[in-house]
């Protein structure tokens, strides 16, 4: 599966033609509780989604590739995902929040680079990396390639990709992995692949650093909240949100503020493919069939800040994971 | 025909012979991605994922044979590609190397450069009639319009050779050189053919004497290669170098040269064959009564073998222009070109189809930088611009006002310097039309004393009006009185007038080129001129010898020298009695 198939079905489905969020929940706070320096924009909760894909989709690959070679990953679909979901939650915030410039630059930035690195990898894998490919993971190149991936993942749900030590990496495939070994073609052909995946990711990331500097300032790495006993809280941020955000709301809490927002907040669950997706107290946005786990889909929601506490644990009750929570 | 021709674009694809330049390639590339896409496509949609591998063998050869040519083209070797081995930068570089990189403006080891021919342009060897048991072959020239069936076509690799043909000839003799005369002079019926095109190696060079002894059958674009790299250029030769150095001796060319005139001045000596088999050297001064009845002559007493010319510095020379009515011109001419030193190129053009003004052009002296990468003339393949335009100036007047006011005016606002070589390099090809088959291109040329200029304008003028001649360009030469040929077009210095024009090929059409071409004639002999050879022997016997009086001097050494009439050609058939 590549960019040579052309499935029909879609890789991803919005809930319904522009604007599907209600329009009140959809305004600016005027007046934050939340300290001016931990105040961010409401609309990069949604914002955030294009960016965190290229956390799952890595992560995906991470799965994936316990079981079968990168050859066969849908690259081409992943890519599509990003500038589908990209367009849909911009319909929702455009007109209601004023434009995030920067933010949007940044995700052209990742978004075309992306890009670029998935369709060279698709067409390679297509070209060259067809005729040596094992199926499964046979090889220790292979099998680097799956490790490697899931270390990543691990890495960038906390940190920025481009810290990621793809030097390091780079040494051990050549000095820890074993040269020889059966299916002599696909060893070196993978250690080619990946020593260019590599190299280049390594100087790409490089640049990236010093542009990021310059450019953007250093990320927070917490989220405050405020509760409805208007107590302020500094919650982790990121990944670890979500599991700290539903540990105050089974102990009875519910938001008044994150991050200085009252207005929508958006987070991704995983449910069976077979699911209605309708959810009490949040609004679907839009669905993405996970393809390289076809039994599940990924359905983006969202609900007011006032509403999440109430919204996660109705999720937990009925037992659907959540991916991830986008605290802005 | 070759693989290349037959089948173009499996040679392209399939072979990693040759160089192609960057178009080429990156529409190659197009081509093959675009193809393997559908291809895959389908063969995965009526088939299994599987089925797709059998074009990937394909794929990769028209990849690697495409790469191969382009790296060719860069003076590289396919090995180079191994740098694909190299994770990274090998890719890299090879995608600037294939897709970027320009090729090198020179033949170089894998073949000459994409889109320029290997030689100049040449006429062919004698066509084989089909089905015809005899020797017989169909002579032709470059205009097709006069066909002569020979006996048989000889091509003589040795002197010796030529001079055992000649002693035992039991037919009479034709000569070819480069075959670029338009009227038969190259041909006699049923007589031996004798292509002279082999016999042409540099027999001596002296870069401090600057004289060059060639052999008659070399033509100028050998010679300018040879003397090239010693900074030197040919004194006097037409502008294009595809003709022999026999043919243009025989004929006493000019080019386009100030202070020069006919060929003949730049002569230092010939080695001829006569008739009885023997070879003289003659000159100016040893046996001139012979020298001066073979430069210019025709082939009329003998065969020239070899000669030694005077060469020139290859100095860069710079394109200067300015347009005027035609009454200035001879005065122009007189007061800003004659004398000037500096003034190696010059001609005018006058502007069909009113022929009122004129365009003068010269090649100065310069000490700038040549505007062309190449020293000498590269050659094209193909010239689809100078075919579109020779085209288009010949359709109907529209053509010719638009070549006149909006095409020249464009072309010569840009700034031209060349060698000397290359402005004496042209390829007859870039005159080729698509066929010849229904209308031709045809030159004539008249000279006139100096002071005659603004009269015989104003003649061929009415003449070319009162016919409707389709001409396309006129242009004028200059060129000092001839040194004693006794068939010399220059008895006084004189203005040339090179008619270049366009006639469809059927017999009423022939006919009506006859007439006033013998009215054109009429006119330069009533001006004490002459009309040129080369060119279709439309002219009457009487106008032969009003134009050449000393033509009978030529017969009397003729019925001497050649007493059976071994030399023939169409001169000889028609005028020589
Ligand atoms: C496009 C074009 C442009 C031209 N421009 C000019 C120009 O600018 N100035 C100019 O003066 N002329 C010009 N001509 C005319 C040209 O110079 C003559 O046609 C010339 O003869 C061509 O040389 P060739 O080698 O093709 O001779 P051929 O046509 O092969 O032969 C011409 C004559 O020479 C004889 N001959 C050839 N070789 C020998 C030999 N070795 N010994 C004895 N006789 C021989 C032949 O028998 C024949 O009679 C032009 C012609 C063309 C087609």
């Amino acid at each position: 599966m590549s960019i040579f198939f052309f499935k029909r079905q879609l890789s991803t489905i919005a809930a319904g033609k522009g604007l599907v969020i209600p329009k009140e929940w959809l305004v600016t706070n005027k007046n934050p509780v939340t300290p001016a320096k931990d105040v961010r924009p409401a609309d990069q909760t949604f914002l955030t989604f294009p960016e965190w894909f290229l956390v799952f989709s890595p992560e995906e690959q991470a799965n994936y590739f316990k079981q079968h070679t990168a050859t066969t990953f849908p690259y081409m679909r992943h890519t599509s995902q990003i500038w589908k979901s990209y367009r849909i939650v911009n319909k929702q915030i455009k007109g209601n929040f004023p434009t995030n410039w920067g933010y949007h630059f940044m995700i052209w930035v990742i978004g075309v680079s992306t890009t670029v690195e998935y369709t060279a990898k698709s067409l390679y894998e297509n070209i060259v990396g067809r005729l040596t490919d094992t199926g499964q993971p046979a090889t220790a190149e292979d099998q680097f390639n799956a490790k490697y991936t899931q270390d990543y993942v691990a890495f960038i749900k906390d940190l920025p990709w481009y810290q990621f030590d793809f030097k390091s990496r780079l040494k051990d495939l050549w000095k820890n992995t074993s040269l020889s070994g059966p299916h002599f073609f696909r060893k070196w052909e993978r250690r080619y692949m990946l020593t260019t995946e590599l190299a280049v990711k390594f100087i790409y990331g490089k640049l990236i650093g010093i542009g990021t500097k310059q450019v953007y300032e250093v990320a927070l790495l917490n989220t405050a909240v405020v509760l409805d006993d208007d107590s302020l809280h500094y919650l982790p941020r990121y990944d670890k949100f979500a599991a700290a955000a539903l540990e105050l709301a089974q102990q009875g809490h519910s938001f008044k503020e994150i991050a200085g927002n009252n207005s929508a907040i958006l987070l991704t669950v995983w449910v069976p493919a077979d699911h209605k997706t309708d959810f009490a107290n949040a609004q679907t946005v839009f669905i993405q069939p996970i393809t390289s786990y076809p039994t599940m889909k990924r359905v983006a929601i969202a609900t007011p800040v006032s509403a999440l506490s109430g919204v996660l644990l109705e999720l937990k009750k009925a037992g659907v994971q959540v991916e991830h929570v986008f605290d802005f | 025909m070759t693989f290349k021709d037959k089948l173009p674009v499996s040679y392209l694809l399939f072979t990693t012979r040759g160089r192609i330049n960057r178009l080429t390639y990156w529409v190659a590339a197009l081509f093959i991605w675009s193809t393997f896409y559908v291809l895959y496509n389908l063969l995965n949609a009526a088939f299994t994922p599987a089925a797709t591998f059998i074009i990937y063998p394909l794929l990769f050869w028209a990849l690697f044979a495409t790469a191969a040519k382009r790296l060719h083209d860069t003076n590289k070797s396919a090995w180079w590609l191994a740098c694909l081995l190299v994770p990274v930068a090998g890719p890299l570089w090879l995608v600037w190397l294939l897709g970027f990189r320009k090729g090198t403006i020179y033949p170089n080891r894998f073949g000459t450069v994409p889109g320029a021919a290997a030689d100049y342009y040449k006429n062919d060897t004698g066509a084989l009639i089909p089905h015809l048991k005899t020797e017989e072959r169909l002579i032709n020239d470059v205009t097709q319009l006069n066909p002569v069936l020979v006996a048989q076509i000889v091509v003589p690799q040795t002197v010796e050779e030529l001079q055992q043909m000649v002693r035992t000839a039991t037919r009479p003799l034709s000569v070819g050189g480069g075959r670029f005369s338009m009227g038969g002079q190259t041909a006699s019926p049923q007589s031996i053919h004798i292509d002279m095109r082999a016999l042409n190696k540099v027999l001596a060079f002296s870069a401090e004497q600057k004289t060059i002894t060639v052999q008659a059958g070399a033509r100028w674009c050998d010679i300018q290669h040879y003397i090239d790299p010693h900074g030197l250029s040919i004194k006097i030769m037409q502008t294009y170098a595809n003709f022999t150095v026999g043919g243009a001796l025989s004929v006493n060319c000019h080019g386009r040269y100030i202070g020069l005139g006919p060929l003949i001045l730049s002569v230092r000596s010939l080695n001829v064959l006569l008739a009885n088999g023997d070879i003289i050297q003659v000159s100016p001064t040893e046996k001139s009564e012979i020298f001066y009845a073979c430069v210019g002559c025709y082939n009329a007493i003998a065969i020239i073998v070899n000669v030694t010319l005077d060469l020139e510095d290859n100095i860069a020379v710079k394109r200067q222009q300015v347009k005027m009515k035609g009454h200035a011109y001879k005065p122009y001419f007189f007061e800003n070109v004659r004398e000037n030193k500096d003034v190696i190129f010059h001609n005018g053009d006058i502007y069909p189809p009113f022929y009122k003004n004129i365009r003068a052009v010269s090649w100065v002296r310069t000490d700038e930088k040549p505007t062309e990468k190449t020293r000498l003339m590269p050659l094209a393949a193909a010239y689809p611009l100078e075919r579109y335009f020779m085209g288009a100036f010949s359709k109907n007047h529209f053509g010719k006002w638009r070549r006149e006011f909006i095409i020249d005016p464009l072309l010569y606002k840009f700034k031209k310097v060349h060698y000397r070589n290359y402005e004496a390099g042209y390829d007859v090809m870039e005159l080729e039309p698509a066929s010849r088959r229904q209308s031709t291109y045809v030159l004539q040329e008249y000279f006139v004393p100096v002071q005659k200029f603004d009269a015989f304008l104003a003649l061929m003028s009415e003449i070319f009006i009162r016919h409707n001649v389709n001409v396309i360009n006129v242009s004028i030469r200059h060129a000092k009185a001839d040194s004693g040929s006794l068939l010399a077009w220059a008895r006084e210095e004189v203005f040339a007038f090179v008619v270049y024009y366009k006639q469809n090929t059927d017999d009423a059409e022939k006919g009506r080129v006859a007439v006033w071409t013998r009215e054109l004639i009429d006119a330069a002999l009533s001006l004490d001129g002459a009309y040129y050879l080369p060119y279709q022997p439309h002219a009457t016997s009487e106008q032969f010898h009003r134009a050449y009086p000393r033509a009978k001097e030529l017969f009397t050494l003729k019925k001497e020298l050649d007493p059976t009439g071994k030399f023939r050609n169409v001169i000889w058939d028609t005028y020589y009695k």
